[in-house]
């Protein structure tokens, strides 16, 4: 299956389970983790690439994952740092990750967004402008993980 | 007495007006702002009295405007307003201040003491006694157009992002579009999700709407740091971009204090009447349900209360639109201890959340909200205003309290009936 485009992109990922979708969305994670130095969104990330991962434990990664996010937000008057704010995304793409999600919703497509918000930050820092490839990765990962 | 202390102390004798006077001279000195403010509540010191706030502007009306006061300073017995003293009070004008104007609802004589301290903030500013978070705020809307720092390729950026996520264009600069819909940089940084929402929205009514590249920016850093003359620059950024576009309505954010400075001080800035009106997006999603054009579907079944943004409901008057949206999509609405026109603020308004200096003290004042969750102990708190969302995040964080914020405006578009449903 070749994904082109991301109508189909956020249909394939919302016709997988929950659990499946929280391992394709750490992959997304995994390309953009380095942009955070926050040890709880690694963590969160770690612990919601375990399949076996239970949901006391997913409860508590959320938790650590919730506290990177607030910790990491723009604040009202502050001056954006484009590098933080990258850190920001990654962390809210950690906290989609370990969601304890209820079927119906598209965590990996929420997980794909905040990175891909999260990559634009770092090219705008790097002074690289807004245009990245991003979603093709993401693309490729998912028709990866569909063969798998 | 030095350069900065000077045009502070003649800026200060400016902006004492008749207002100010009748204030000062009807004060009853009986202590009820104190008990309307947060910062006074939670801490127990009477320095955060809010009428005590103005003590430096109070002596320099007596001894500039008064027969006793000139006297008592001809002959030295009252203390002239020094450097050292103006620095002092920085945390009294700035840090433990929101402008929520608890303060002026109580006050017996009708003493509007948030116009007060914003009159005071203008002398503190000119004196160089603004705190550096709201000083670099200001000098990036003077430079860059937002107080964040935040320019249009990030605007662009964004919209983009929001066109894929929810797959509906974002328009910009579409000349004779009803509504031209303003963002502040914490929307545009932190919750691009609110663009989409009106987008998904505005799609659902079948309104015209647009963007401005030459004014997208709602925050006034000049109202929060005390400068009219920036506020001015802000607004009319805001009134070219609504003139040229030709629109309607300009749609304040969900940001309160962008639409205090829009919709109720921004004609009297610019000294002329607008071609257009100022509404908030509630205002505007409260007229959609009015007139029948937002049709839902579902409810939130989770127990849910309502942070009422100080700006928009006690400052603003806007009480009733969230609560008849919020009967909409949700079954299990609690109302707080004293919401609506009496609410108690987040703690971050008026430009509290950018002095990082405040952080301690807002955390303590932030008492106040916890215990207002407490009492009615919902799953998640639904507000308006981008910068309380943070603030009320951090303070829930703080005291390790699990209880998840949301904005009205996104959960409305999530229960709109989808298009040809």
């Amino acid at each position: 299956m070749s994904i082109t485009h991301d109508k189909e992109f956020k249909l394939a990922l919302a016709s997988l389970p929950v659990e499946r979708q929280r391992q394709v969305a750490v992959a997304f994670c995994r390309r953009v983790q380095d942009l955070s130095h926050d040890v709880r969104v690694k963590s969160a990330l770690e612990s919601a690439g375990r399949v076996d991962i239970t949901e006391a434990e997913l409860l508590m990664a959320s938790h650590a994952a919730h506290a990177a996010r607030v910790d990491s937000f723009a604040q009202c008057g502050r001056d954006v740092g484009w590098t933080a704010q990258a850190g920001h995304f990654v962390a809210k793409a950690a906290e989609v990750c370990v969601r304890i999600a209820v079927p119906g919703e598209n965590i990996a497509w929420e997980a794909a967004m905040q990175t891909r918000l999260a990559r634009t930050c770092q090219t705008v820092a790097e002074g690289l402008g807004t245009e990245n490839t991003e979603a093709r990765e993401q693309y490729r990962i998912l028709e990866n993980f569909l063969q798998s | 007495m030095s350069a900065s202390l000077e045009k502070g102390v003649r800026v200060l004798k400016e902006v004492i007006d008749a207002p100010i006077a009748s204030y000062f001279n009807s004060c009853v000195h009986c202590g009820l702002c104190a008990e309307a403010c947060l910062f006074y509540t939670e801490t127990g010191n009477p320095k955060y009295t809010p009428i005590h706030k103005l003590e430096p502007m109070r002596r320099l009306y007596e001894q500039e405007y008064t027969v006793l006061g000139r006297l008592k300073k001809v002959v030295g017995l009252s203390k002239p307003v020094t450097d050292a003293e103006l620095g002092e009070w920085q945390e009294l004008v700035y840090n433990s201040c929101t402008l929520c104007g608890r303060c002026s609802a109580v006050c017996p004589v009708g003493n509007d003491i948030v116009y007060m301290v914003r009159k005071f903030r203008e002398g503190m500013s000119a004196s160089g006694n603004a705190p550096e978070g709201i000083k670099g705020a200001a000098n990036r809307t003077i430079t860059i157009g937002s107080p964040m720092g935040v320019k249009l390729p990030a605007v662009k950026a964004q919209m983009k992002h929001v066109e894929k996520d929810f797959g509906i264009p974002i328009p910009m600069d579409v000349e004779g579009a009803e509504y031209m819909v303003m963002l502040s940089s914490m929307e545009i940084m932190n919750f691009p999700e609110y663009l989409g929402a009106i987008a998904k929205i505005m799609q659902h009514v079948g309104k015209t709407w647009t963007l401005c590249s030459t004014a997208f920016e709602a925050t006034n850093a000049g109202m929060q740091i005390g400068n009219s003359d920036l506020a001015r620059v802000i607004v009319s950024r805001i009134v070219e971009g609504a003139e040229k576009l030709k629109v309607k309505t300009v749609i304040s954010p969900e940001c309160g204090h962008a639409y205090t400075a829009l919709r109720w001080e921004g004609a009297n800035l610019m000294g002329r009447p607008f071609t257009f009106k100022v509404q908030h997006i509630i205002e505007v999603l409260g007229e959609f349900q009015e007139l029948g054009l937002l049709k839902t579907e579902g409810f939130e079944k989770d127990r849910l209360t309502f942070h009422d943004p100080c700006q928009l409901a006690r400052r603003g008057g806007v009480i009733q639109p969230q609560r008849n949206l919020m009967s909409m999509v949700a079954k299990n609405f609690v109302e707080m201890p004293d919401a609506g026109y009496m609410n108690w603020c987040c703690g971050g308004g008026g430009g509290a959340s950018a002095i990082e200096e405040g952080e301690e003290l807002r955390l303590e004042a932030f008492k106040v909200k916890k215990s207002q969750f407490e009492t009615v102990k919902p799953d998640r708190v639904v507000t308006a205003c981008a910068n309380c969302r943070i603030v009320l995040e951090e303070g829930l964080e703080h005291y390790q309290m699990d209880l998840p914020v949301v904005g009205l405006t996104e959960m409305v578009a999530d229960h709109l009936v989808e298009k040809g449903a």
